[in-house]
Parts: structure tokens; C-alpha cells; sequence
């Protein structure tokens, strides 16, 4: 078994182990998307074209609660300085960590979905919005775990994360949401959304990847 | 062959390094004399701009007097790209080199960049509330600056969360700003295509059709060259104060482990 192999299913093996982490991420998804249900409700009938919004800030907030706090245990339990000496490139150590918090942010996003499907009573399971779901997934992610190696040292870093990210997050978000609207048959401007988020994924992935080794020195 | 060319190489190459830095010598003397050459000539270019803005320059024609504030909006905007440059230039600096200089450097640079961003943003909304008829719209050019904003802010708040000499928050922060840097022009792009209000620049275009009058374009360029030094001056300033005040910290903690030295000995 290799170095990087070993890295990824002990990133798994902890996505099963501190499962609390990113099942509480999911329950405030869950409340979230109620909130909005009946606060929306009150406030107009038509909630169809504000459920790309709703979806997506939720996404988003239910992400940097699970992913916000990847690199943190490693680092209290000087996990990382372990990982770093190991012989698997940085690349690796960056990319287990991510394809373990995609896994838990997808199962979340999957069971908001059907959620909302109720709610919302829209059929919202279809194979575009889970391409466009995964695709805008895998962005934030990317940004948001690399942000997460926030080291411990800095005061109130859980506050601080999300104060970060979203900015940095404003085109995902503006594309994510026309991409979705789209799919639900809004209008949407007729501009390329879906490339553009696949762009902005692209960027932020390779850009993480290459800077992860920088944050991550001890 | 090689014996032979190797002293002619080296000569050229020692040429070549005279050259730049002789090329460099008035440049190392300006920012020698920064102290004594900043100050007179700000207050001057200052007091050119506001004359030029308030006196000179015409009344433009359709949108009156308010008009007057694009001499001072639109330099703020570009002293602020200045500025995001320099944070960008200075973080990839620190990673590159690990001298925690660099650091005060971008977060002087950071400071004042998000000065002027403000300064745009309050300037564009006096101009905006009798042009538009509201203070803020969600236009594309906006929008980019107030997230422009949000991130440096955003830079600025996990830099002064942390330690000054904080080797490792500095590399953190230093890579979010070149994220944050490099993340512009898709901000710009995907807020473009989202909506757009902003009047078009009209400074840029050819020469032929330039839509600026000469006497407005000069009244410009004057506060151009006043708000850019203005920032070169504000940087300079402020990434002097923090670099005193990592050598202070230095200072401070050299005492107190002295006294415990003498202490423990005593």
C-alpha cells in the first residue's frame, strides 16, 4: 500500500469516526432549508425562483461547517507534523482531505435535495442538477478546505473562515445559481453559467492544490 | 572553447549587472529621499487636484456640478488596484523568500488599498443618489468593488487576529491574498454577465474619439498623479510602522527572556 493510499483511508476512516462533525453540519442544512420553507412561504406563493438561492446558501453555509475545521484536529493532535515528515506528497495530504469532505457535503446536499423536493414541492432529483450540484461542490470545497488550515493559533478562526470564504466564493455563487435556475426552467440571462462554474471550479482546485504546500509548512 | 568564452561571458555578465545597477541608482536615491520628496509633493498635487476639480475644470454639461467628484472616484479606484498589486507582489514575495518584511509590506499595502476601495464606494454613491436617483445599485463594477472590499478586509481582519510575528499566519494570509488577487478577473466576469450599470470608462479609448475634453482629461491626470501619491505615500508610511512594530515585539520578548534569565539565576 502506498503512501497516498494510506492517506486517503485514514481521511475516510475519520469521516466515519467523527461523523458528529458533519452530521451536525447536516442538521443545520436540514433546519435551514425549513426556516426558509416557511419564512418564503409567508412572504409570497410563488417560491419557485428563489429556490436556487435558498439551495445554494445552503449549500454553502452547511460546507464551510463541515469543511471548516478539516485541518484543525490534525493539527491539535499534531496529527499534521506526522503527515508532513510521511513520505506522501503535500498534493495528497491536500486531496484526501478533500474527496473526504465532498463525499460527507454531497450525502449532505443529496438529503436537502429531497428535502426541498417536499417542501418546495419541485422534483429536484434530476441528472443536470446533481451535475451541476457536484460540479459546484467540488469548487467551494476546494476553497474552503484549503482555507480550513487556518492554524489554531489564530483567534476566533470559526468566524473567520466563513468571513474569508464567501467573497472569494461570489462567482461560484452567481453562476451556481443561474446554472440551477436553468435546470428548474427559469430564466436565466442566457449566458454560459455552466462553463463559467466549471472554470471557477477548475481554478480553485488547481490553485489550492499548488498552494497547499505553503500554508501546510511547519 | 569553453575556457575561452567563459571570461568573455562572465565579463558581459558582469557588464550586464553594472547596467542594472546603474539602471537602478536614481530609483534606490527616490525611495532613499521618500521621507523628504513624498510630503511636498502630495500637499502640492493635492492642492492642483482640488483647484482643477472645484475651479478649472468645466461644469459638465448634463450632469452638473456632481461631476466634479469623478476626479477624485476614479483615481481612488485605480490607486486601489495599485494598491491590491502590491499585496499580491509582496505575498508572493514572502512565500518566495520567508522574510517576514514582505509581510508588513502587504499589509500596509492591504490597509490602504481598502481605504481607498471605501473611498470609491462613498464617492460613487454621493455621485449615484442625484445621477441614479439611489445610493447603491447591484451593477457589475459595484459589485466587484465591494467584494474587492469584503476581501481585504477579510485579509486585514485574520492578519490582526494573529500574531505580528506569526511566521505561519503570515504564509496563511499571504496565500488568501494571492487567491484573492487572482480571483478579480473572474469576480469581474461573472458579475459582468449578471448586470451591468456603471457607466463605460471613457478615459481609455483611442485617441481619435477620446470623449474626454482636453481640459477635463488634464484636471485628471493631475489628480491621478495626486491620489497615486498619496497611496505610494500612505504605504510607505504604514509598512515603516509595522515594521517598527515587529521590532518592538522582537525587542519586548528579547527583555523578558533576559529577565528570566536573570532571575532564574538570581
Amino acid at each position: 500500500m502506498n503512501a497516498t493510499t494510506a492517506v486517503l483511508l485514514k481521511d475516510l476512516r475519520l469521516l466515519w469516526r467523527q461523523r458528529s462533525g458533519w452530521l451536525s453540519a447536516a442538521t443545520f442544512a436540514a433546519i435551514s432549508v425549513l426556516t426558509y420553507s416557511f419564512a418564503l412561504d409567508l412572504a409570497t406563493g410563488e417560491v419557485k425562483p428563489l429556490l436556487p438561492g435558498v439551495l445554494w446558501v445552503t449549500f454553502l453555509f452547511a460546507g464551510i461547517i463541515a469543511s471548516g475545521r478539516s485541518f484543525a484536529a490534525e493539527a491539535e493532535q499534531g496529527t499534521l507534523d506526522a503527515l508532513l515528515v510521511a513520505p506522501a506528497p503535500r498534493s495528497a495530504i491536500y486531496g484526501a482531505k478533500l474527496i473526504s469532505n465532498l463525499i460527507a457535503l454531497l450525502l449532505i446536499e443529496v438529503a436537502v435535495l429531497v428535502m426541498a423536493t417536499i417542501l418546495f414541492n419541485t422534483a429536484l432529483l434530476s441528472a443536470e442538477l446533481i451535475a451541476i450540484m457536484v460540479l459546484g461542490t467540488l469548487g467551494y470545497v476546494s476553497l474552503t478546505t484549503l482555507l480550513s488550515t487556518l492554524g489554531s493559533r489564530v483567534r476566533s478562526r470559526e468566524v473567520l473562515i466563513p468571513v474569508l470564504a464567501l467573497p472569494l466564493l461570489t462567482p461560484l455563487l452567481i453562476a451556481a445559481v443561474r446554472a440551477t435556475g436553468g435546470a428548474l426552467d427559469l430564466p436565466t440571462g442566457g449566458e454560459a453559467w455552466l462553463p463559467l462554474l466549471a472554470v471557477f471550479t477548475a481554478w480553485s482546485a488547481l490553485g489550492s492544490v499548488l498552494l497547499f504546500p505553503f500554508v501546510a509548512e511547519q | 572553447m569553453s575556457a575561452r568564452t567563459q571570461p568573455a561571458d562572465a565579463a558581459s555578465r558582469g557588464t550586464a549587472a553594472r547596467l542594472v545597477l546603474a539602471a537602478l541608482r536614481p530609483v534606490v536615491a527616490v525611495y532613499g529621499a521618500r521621507w523628504t520628496l513624498l510630503p511636498p509633493l502630495t500637499g502640492a498635487a493635492m492642492l492642483a487636484m482640488l483647484v482643477g476639480a472645484v475651479i478649472v475644470a468645466p461644469r459638465e454639461a448634463i450632469e452638473g456640478e456632481v461631476q466634479r467628484i469623478f476626479y477624485i472616484h476614479v483615481p481612488s479606484a485605480i490607486a486601489a488596484y495599485l494598491c491590491f498589486s502590491v499585496v499580491f507582489a509582496a505575498s508572493v514575495a514572502l512565500l518566495w523568500t520567508r522574510n517576514l518584511r514582505f509581510d508588513a509590506v502587504a499589509r500596509a499595502a492591504a490597509g490602504v488599498g481598502v481605504l481607498f476601495t471605501a473611498l470609491t464606494l462613498a464617492t460613487g454613491a454621493i455621485w449615484g443618489k442625484p445621477i441614479w436617483g439611489v445610493w447603491w445599485a447591484w451593477d457589475a463594477r459595484l459589485t466587484t468593488t465591494l467584494v474587492l472590499l469584503l476581501i481585504y478586509s477579510g485579509y486585514l481582519l485574520a492578519r490582526s487576529l494573529s500574531d505580528r510575528g506569526d511566521v505561519q499566519a503570515a504564509r496563511y494570509a499571504a496565500v488568501f491574498a494571492i487567491i484573492g488577487f487572482i480571483d478579480i478577473p473572474i469576480i469581474n466576469l461573472s458579475v459582468h454577465w449578471w448586470r451591468t450599470l456603471h457607466p463605460d470608462p471613457i478615459v481609455t479609448r483611442l485617441p481619435g474619439d477620446m470623449a474626454l475634453p482636453t481640459s477635463m482629461l488634464v484636471v485628471l491626470m493631475l489628480g491621478m498623479a495626486a491620489i497615486m501619491l498619496l497611496a505610494l505615500w500612505l504605504m510607505a508610511l504604514r509598512s515603516e510602522v509595522e515594521q517598527i512594530g515587529v521590532r518592538g515585539d522582537d525587542l519586548r520578548g528579547e527583555i523578558d527572556r533576559r529577565e528570566a534569565q536573570r532571575s532564574g539565576a538570581g
